[in-house]
C-alpha cells in the first residue's frame, strides 16, 4: 500500500509537469494569434502593411475602431443581430432538444428512420438556387424571419444533444414513468435539468453560428436595411475597404488611414468581445463536472 | 434555470448595443440608421408605381454592382445636392462574398431586378429579358450619343438582336488626355537606382538586369542595413500577370493579354511560346540561378508582396500600376523613403535595342462586355436614362462627383484652375468625410480628360498641379534627368489609336468551358501556374523548358488558338 | 443491467396500439419535425436535376436544357479531377484524424488541472482563435513559415538545417501544414463539447477507482475515455461524412502554382471549372457526388459501429 501511494504520487507529480508543459505551450501557441489580431487593430493602417508587427502594435491608432464603428448600418445591424441571436438560439434549442428526446427514447416506434431521416440532411444540399427560391415562395426573404426558420432544426446539434441523452440512465425515465408521468414531464422535469452541460455547449454553437453569420442578411435581405446584420455591415466594410486600397482616391493625404488588414482585425476584435463576454456564463456547465446520480443536483 | 440563461443572454446583448452605440457617436447614427431603414422600404413598395416617390419629387433607385464597393450614408450631403438638382438619387448595392456569377444567378432565378445594374454578365441579363433595349433613349439625346462614343464604339454594344442594352461608364477622355500615371504594366525600377547609375538609358531587359546586379554590387544593403532584393515576382492566383504576359511587350505588342495579334498578316501568335518569352524566362532562370531573384518569389502571397515593397527593398519587378502603387507609394511617404529614391518608374524595355514598344495605352480601351443597364423593373426608366446621361454631360453635375462642392473640396485661381489645398485633400481623403460627404457615382458614366471648360482636368486625379503637388525630389530629378513630366513619358511608347479588335483578353475572359477553345485556355492557365515557377528555377533551362512544353501542349492551346483567330477574322 | 435493457427493448419492438397511444406525445412531435425537414432539407434537392442540365437561370429547373451524364462525364474523365479527389480525401482524413485527437487530448488534460481559475482561463484562452478568419490565421502562418521566419530560424539555430527551407514551395509539406492550421485554430473550440461530455461522468466512478488504488493514468484511460467514448464515436461517425468537405478557403489562401498538384481540393475544382453558365451545374453534379460518397462512407461506418455495439447514428 505504502509503495503504491508513492508511487502514485511521483506519477501523479510527473502527470502534472507534464500537463502544465503541454498547458504552457498550448496556451502561447494558441494566443499568439489572437494577441496579433489585436495588435494589429491598434495599428496605424499604412504603417501595418509593412507587416512585422508581432505582439504590440508600432504605430498606435483608434482609427480602425473609429472607422468600423462609425458605419452607418452599424447599430440596426446590432440590434438585429442580438435579436436574432437570442431568437434563434432559443428555439433551435427547444426543437433540437425536443427532437433529441424523441429519438433517444429506447421504445420509440420510429426511433431509427427518424434519426436516418436527419442524418442525411447533413450531406445532401439541394444549392443555393433551389433553396433561394423555396424562401421566396414562402415569403421568407426580404424578412427577418429567414434568419431564425431555416436553419431551426439541425442534425448535428440534435445528434449532439441525443448521444448525451441516451448516457443517462435508463432507471429515471422508468421510475417516473411508474410515478405516472408523461413523456413531456418527463422531458421538462427529469432530463432537460441533466442535460445543462450538452443545452449550454449547443447553444453556443448555435448562438456563434447566428452571431457570426452574414451570408443570409447578403442573399435574402440585400436590399433591406432594416434587417442587416452585424457581421454583413462588416463584411461590407471589409470589402470596401479592399477595393479602396486599388482605387485612385486613396488615402493619399490622409495621415492615420486604415487599410485592410487593420480593418479586418479590428472587425475580428469587435464580433469576438461579445462572445467572450458571453463565455463565462456558460463555461461552468462544462468546466465544473455535474452530479448525476439521480437524486442530487 | 433557464431564466437565468436568458438573463445573460439579454445582458451582453445590452453590453454589446451600448459599447457599438458609445463609440459610434450615438444620436446621428441611430436616426441615419432608421432613415436608411424608411428610404429601402419606400423603395421597395414604390416599385411598381411610377410616381416619383413622397419625399419631394425625388425618386430614389436602387442600383446593384457586381464589384465591391463602398456604401454611402443615405444623407450624403453631394447626393442630396444632386438629388436636388436632377431630382434623382440612388441607393447603390455593392458585390459582397459571392462571386459576380452568383450574384447575378440568383438575380436571374429570383426575378426581381433593382433599377440599375452593373455586372459582369450581361448578356446573361439580357437572355433571360431583364434589361430594357436602350437605343431609343440613346437616340433621345443625340449630344451624348455623339460625344459619349464613336458609331463604331455603339456597334460593338449592339447584340445578336441589334439592340444595346448597356453601356460601359469608363475610360472615355474628353478632348485632350490629362493621364499622367502609366496605368499598365511595365518594368519597374526604383529611381534611387537610376540616380547611382546616374541615369542610363536602358532599353533592354539585359541592361535592366545588369543595372540591378551592379547596383547590388555596390550597394548589398539599404542606409539602414536592411538587404536590397534585386528582383521579385509576384505569382498569387490571377495576379500572375507580373510573371506570365510580359514576353508580348518585350516583343513590342501592346497589351491584348492572351494572345499576341500579328496586324500584318491578321493571324492570332501564341506569346507563351514565342522568342521573345523564352528570351525572357531564359533570362530569368540565369538571375535566379545568381540569386538575384527573390526565392520566395513563387510562394508570396499578395499581401506578402506588398509588404516586402513598402519596405523599399525591392529595387524592380514586373507589375501593373494600380496593383502596387496607390499603397506602397502610401507607405514610402509616410515612412520617408521617397526622399531616399525608393519610388517606381516605369521602363519601357524591349528584347532588343531600338525596338518599338507598346506598354502604354494611350487609346481608350473600350470594354463592350460590361457597363450599367435598366432593369424592366425600373420604376421609371425615361427618368433613370435621362439622370445617367445628366451626370456626364452636365459639367456642373461631374464636378460635384469628381471635384466636390466648389468652395469646400476645391478652390478655383484667378486662371480659372482647380485646386485643393492640404486640408480639403485631407478630407478628400478621409473615409468617414467620404461616406457622409463624397458622392462620385463611380459606375455612372464619366470621363477622364480635359474639362469643358478646356484647362482643367475631368477627374481631380489627373489635375497637373494635384499631380506635382505629390512628388518627391528624387523622383522630380529622375523625370528632370530624363527630360518627362509625366510617367508615359518615362516609357516613351508608340501613340497610336487601338484597333478595333483591342483588348483581346475582352473576348477570352468570357470564354468558358462549354467550348474546347475555353477548356483548352483553362488548362493552359493552370500550366503555366505551375510550370513557370518551375522553368525559371530549374538548374538546367532548356530541359525544363522542354518538360514544361510537353505539359503545356498537352492543354491543346491551338483549340484555343483558333477560337481567337475566329474572333479577329471577325475584323477583316 | 444492460442485458436486461436489450430484451426488454426487443420485447417492445411489436408495434400495438397501446404502445401508439403511449407514444402520441412523440409521435406528434416527430410528425411536425419530419414536415418541416421535407420542407427545408428535402424539397430543395429537386435542384439535383441542375446536374443533368445545361442551367440556365433564366429558363429555370423546368426548361434548362437537359445533357444527361455529361457533367458527370466531364468530370470524372479528367485527369485533375481524380488527382482533386485524392487530394480531398486525404486532407479530410488527416485533418479529422488530427483535429480529433488534439481536442480529445485536450479535454482530457484540460480536465486533470485541479486549479479551477487556471482551468477556466486556459480554456477561454483555447476558443479564442475560432474567431479567427482563415484570411488571419493563414497570413500568420505565411510569416512563421517564410525564409525568416520563426520556424526557419529556430530550426536554424538548432542546427537541425543550414538553409532556410521554403515550406510553400514543396508539395510535401503541403497536407501537414493544413492539418495544423486547422489543429490550431479548432483544438479548443471542438474540446467543448468533450468537456460537456466529460461532467456527465459519474464522479463516484473516480472515488471508487482511487480507493482501489488507481492512479491519474489508470482513471483516464478506464474512466474517463470510456465515459466520452459515445461522443468520440458519434462525433466520429457524423464528420467521416465529412471527409470531403475539406475545405476551400485554406487550400486556397496557403497555396500556390507550385504546390497545386496536392493543394487543389473538389470545391476550388468546381470554382475552377465551372466558371460563368455552367456554374451551377457543374458544382450541384459535384455536390452530388459528395454526397453520395458521404452517405456511403456513413452506411459503413454506422453498420460498423453497429457491430461493434457502439453509440450509431441511427
Amino acid at each position: 500500500m505504502n509503495t503504491k501511494t508513492i508511487k502514485h504520487s511521483f506519477e501523479d507529480k510527473l502527470l502534472s509537469a507534464l500537463i502544465g508543459l503541454f498547458m504552457v505551450c498550448f496556451v502561447i501557441v494558441t494566443l499568439y494569434p489572437v494577441i496579433n489580431t489585436v495588435a494589429i487593430s491598434f495599428n496605424e493602417g499604412i504603417d501595418a502593411v509593412r507587416g512585422g508587427i508581432y505582439l504590440w502594435p508600432r504605430k498606435f491608432s483608434l482609427k480602425n475602431y473609429d472607422t468600423v464603428l462609425a458605419m452607418q448600418n452599424l447599430l440596426t445591424g446590432a440590434k438585429v443581430t442580438v435579436l436574432r441571436t437570442v431568437i434563434g438560439t432559443l428555439s433551435a434549442l427547444v426543437v433540437n432538444a425536443l427532437l433529441a428526446y424523441v429519438v433517444s427514447r429506447k421504445r420509440f416506434i420510429f426511433k431509427s428512420q427518424l434519426s436516418l431521416f436527419w442524418v442525411i440532411t447533413m450531406y445532401v444540399n439541394g444549392g443555393m438556387i433551389p433553396v433561394f427560391l423555396l424562401y421566396r415562395n414562402l415569403h421568407l426573404t426580404n424578412s427577418f424571419l429567414v434568419y431564425v426558420v431555416p436553419g431551426a432544426i439541425s442534425a448535428w446539434n440534435m445528434l449532439v444533444i441525443r448521444t448525451y441523452m441516451n448516457g443517462l440512465p435508463d432507471s429515471l425515465e422508468e421510475s417516473a414513468q411508474l410515478d405516472g408521468a408523461g413523456y413531456m414531464t418527463i422531458f421538462v422535469k427529469i432530463i432537460s435539468p441533466l442535460c445543462k452541460p450538452v443545452y449550454a455547449t449547443v447553444a453556443l454553437f448555435v448562438a456563434v453560428g447566428h452571431w457570426n453569420s452574414w451570408f443570409d442578411a447578403m442573399l435574402y435581405n440585400r436590399l433591406k436595411t432594416e434587417y442587416t446584420t452585424l457581421q454583413y455591415e462588416l463584411m461590407k466594410l471589409l470589402s470596401s475597404v479592399m477595393q479602396q486600397s486599388g482605387s485612385a482616391d486613396s488615402a493619399k493625404y490622409n495621415a492615420a488611414s486604415v487599410t485592410p488588414v487593420t480593418i479586418r482585425a479590428a472587425a475580428t476584435v469587435v464580433t469576438m468581445l461579445p462572445i467572450i463576454c458571453l463565455y463565462p456564463f456558460l463555461q461552468r456547465y462544462f468546466v465544473t463536472g455535474l452530479t448525476i446520480g439521480g437524486v442530487k443536483e | 434555470m433557464k431564466c437565468k440563461k436568458v438573463t445573460a443572454l439579454l445582458l451582453v446583448a445590452a453590453m454589446a448595443a451600448s459599447m457599438l452605440a458609445g463609440c459610434g457617436g450615438g444620436g446621428t447614427t441611430e436616426t441615419s440608421g432608421e432613415s436608411t431603414g424608411a428610404a429601402a422600404e419606400s423603395s421597395d413598395s414604390g416599385a411598381a408605381a411610377a410616381a416619383p416617390a413622397a419625399s419631394g419629387d425625388i425618386t430614389e433607385f436602387s442600383m446593384f454592382i457586381t464589384m465591391p464597393g463602398k456604401e454611402k450614408n443615405s444623407d450624403n450631403e453631394i447626393m442630396q445636392i444632386i438629388a436636388e438638382k436632377t431630382g434623382v438619387k440612388v441607393k447603390e448595392t455593392w458585390l459582397t462574398g459571392q462571386t459576380a456569377e452568383e450574384a447575378t444567378g440568383t438575380l436571374i432565378a429570383g426575378g426581381e431586378y433593382p433599377d440599375y445594374l452593373d455586372t459582369d454578365d450581361m448578356a446573361q441579363l439580357v437572355d433571360a429579358g431583364a434589361l430594357i433595349a436602350l437605343d431609343d433613349y440613346i437616340d433621345q439625346y443625340p449630344e451624348f450619343r455623339d460625344t459619349w462614343f464613336t458609331k463604331e464604339e455603339w456597334d460593338k454594344f449592339r447584340q445578336p438582336d441589334g439592340h444595346i442594352y448597356w453601356i460601359n461608364p469608363f475610360g472615355n477622355t474628353y478632348g485632350e488626355s490629362k493621364t499622367t500615371t502609366h496605368n499598365d504594366e511595365a518594368f519597374w525600377i526604383q529611381v534611387r537606382v537610376l540616380e547611382w547609375a546616374n541615369y542610363p538609358d536602358i532599353q533592354t531587359m539585359d541592361e535592366y538586369f545588369d543595372l540591378l546586379e551592379s547596383y547590388m554590387a555596390a550597394n548589398p544593403t539599404m542606409e539602414d542595413g536592411t538587404e536590397n532584393i534585386a528582383y521579385t515576382i509576384l505569382c498569387e492566383d490571377w495576379r500572375y500577370f507580373c510573371l506570365e504576359n510580359a514576353g508580348q511587350f518585350l516583343a513590342g505588342y501592346p497589351n491584348d493579354g492572351s494572345v499576341i495579334v500579328n496586324k500584318e498578316t491578321m493571324t492570332i501568335e501564341d506569346y507563351n511560346t514565342s522568342e521573345d518569352t523564352i528570351k525572357y524566362l531564359k533570362k530569368l532562370n540565369e538571375e535566379y540561378q545568381k540569386g538575384f531573384v527573390d526565392p520566395e518569389s513563387f510562394t508570396q502571397t499578395y499581401d506578402e508582396y506588398i509588404a516586402k515593397l513598402s519596405t523599399g527593398r525591392v529595387l524592380g519587378m514586373v507589375d501593373q500600376w494600380w496593383d502596387f502603387a496607390y499603397t506602397v507609394n502610401d507607405v514610402f511617404k509616410q515612412q520617408g523613403l521617397d526622399a531616399k529614391g525608393c519610388n517606381y518608374v516605369p521602363l519601357g524595355l524591349t528584347t532588343e535595342k531600338g525596338m518599338e514598344n507598346r506598354w502604354h495605352t494611350y487609346d481608350d480601351t473600350v470594354n463592350q462586355a460590361s457597363g450599367i443597364a435598366i432593369s424592366v423593373d425600373c420604376k421609371d426608366p425615361d427618368k433613370a436614362f435621362k439622370f445617367l446621361v445628366d451626370v456626364c454631360m452636365d459639367q456642373e453635375l461631374h464636378d460635384l462627383r469628381f471635384w466636390g462642392v466648389e468652395g469646400v473640396d476645391y478652390l478655383v485661381d484667378d486662371d480659372g484652375l482647380y485646386y485643393r489645398t492640404d486640408e480639403m485633400r485631407m478630407n478628400w481623403a478621409n473615409t468617414s468625410y467620404q461616406a457622409s460627404h463624397k458622392c462620385d457615382y463611380s459606375y455612372f458614366p464619366q470621363w477622364g480628360g480635359t474639362h469643358w471648360d478646356g484647362k482643367n482636368a475631368m477627374q481631380s486625379v489627373e489635375q497637373p498641379s494635384e499631380f506635382m503637388n505629390d512628388m518627391a525630389e528624387p523622383l522630380k530629378k529622375c523625370f528632370e534627368a530624363y527630360g518627362v513630366t509625366t510617367y508615359p513619358g518615362m516609357i516613351d511608347s508608340v501613340v497610336e489609336q487601338n484597333a478595333a479588335w483591342f483588348p483581346m483578353y475582352s473576348y477570352s475572359n468570357n470564354f468558358t468551358t462549354a467550348t474546347p477553345g475555353g477548356t483548352a485556355w483553362a488548362l493552359m492557365g493552370e500550366c503555366k501556374h505551375e510550370w513557370l515557377p518551375k522553368v525559371i528555377m530549374a538548374p538546367d533551362f532548356q530541359q525544363g523548358w522542354d518538360e514544361y512544353m510537353t505539359a503545356y501542349n498537352a492543354c491543346k492551346p491551338e483549340d484555343f488558338l483558333a477560337e481567337m483567330q475566329a474572333i479577329l477574322d471577325t475584323f477583316k | 443491467m444492460a442485458q436486461t435493457n436489450v430484451s426488454k427493448v426487443k420485447k417492445d419492438k411489436k408495434i400495438t396500439w397501446k404502445e401508439i397511444k403511449r407514444q402520441k406525445t412523440l409521435l406528434i412531435i416527430s410528425f411536425i419535425v419530419t414536415i418541416y425537414g421535407i420542407i427545408f432539407y428535402y424539397w430543395p434537392l429537386t435542384g439535383w436535376l441542375m446536374a443533368f442540365q445545361n442551367y440556365k437561370p433564366k429558363d429555370g429547373l423546368l426548361h434548362s436544357k437537359f445533357v444527361g451524364l455529361d457533367k458527370f462525364k466531364f468530370m470524372f474523365s479528367d485527369a485533375t479531377f481524380l488527382r482533386v479527389i485524392r487530394n480531398t480525401f486525404a486532407m479530410g482524413a488527416l485533418n479529422l484524424l488530427t483535429t480529433t485527437i488534439m481536442a480529445i487530448l485536450f479535454a482530457i488534460l484540460l480536465n486533470e488541472i485541479r486549479h479551477s481559475m487556471v482551468k477556466k482561463t486556459i480554456q477561454t484562452v483555447s476558443y479564442l482563435p475560432h474567431f479567427l478568419s482563415w484570411i488571419i490565421v493563414t497570413g500568420i502562418l505565411h510569416d512563421a513559415l517564410s525564409n525568416t521566419g520563426i520556424i526557419n530560424d529556430l530550426l536554424q539555430r538548432a542546427g537541425i538545417i543550414d538553409q532556410a527551407i521554403n515550406f510553400f514551395a514543396h508539395p510535401r509539406f503541403f497536407w501537414p501544414i493544413v492539418a495544423f492550421a486547422n489543429c490550431w485554430k479548432e483544438t479548443g473550440w471542438n474540446a467543448i463539447i468533450y468537456l460537456a461530455a466529460i461532467t456527465a461522468i459519474d464522479p463516484s466512478l473516480y472515488e471508487a477507482a482511487s480507493i482501489d488504488g488507481a492512479g491519474r493514468l489508470a482513471k483516464i484511460r478506464y474512466i474517463t475515455l470510456p465515459g466520452i467514448k459515445p461522443t468520440i464515436i458519434i462525433l466520429l461517425l457524423m464528420n467521416v461524412g465529412n471527409v470531403l468537405n475539406a475545405g476551400f478557403e485554406v487550400q486556397y489562401l496557403l497555396g500556390n502554382g507550385l504546390v497545386q498538384s496536392v493543394s487543389q481540393t473538389i470545391d476550388i475544382y468546381v470554382l475552377k471549372w465551372g466558371i460563368s453558365q455552367n456554374d451551377f451545374s457543374m458544382g450541384t453534379a459535384a455536390g452530388i457526388f459528395k454526397s453520395a460518397v458521404s452517405i456511403a462512407l456513413i452506411l459503413v461506418c454506422n453498420a460498423w459501429a453497429k457491430r461493434a455495439g457502439e453509440e450509431r447514428l441511427f
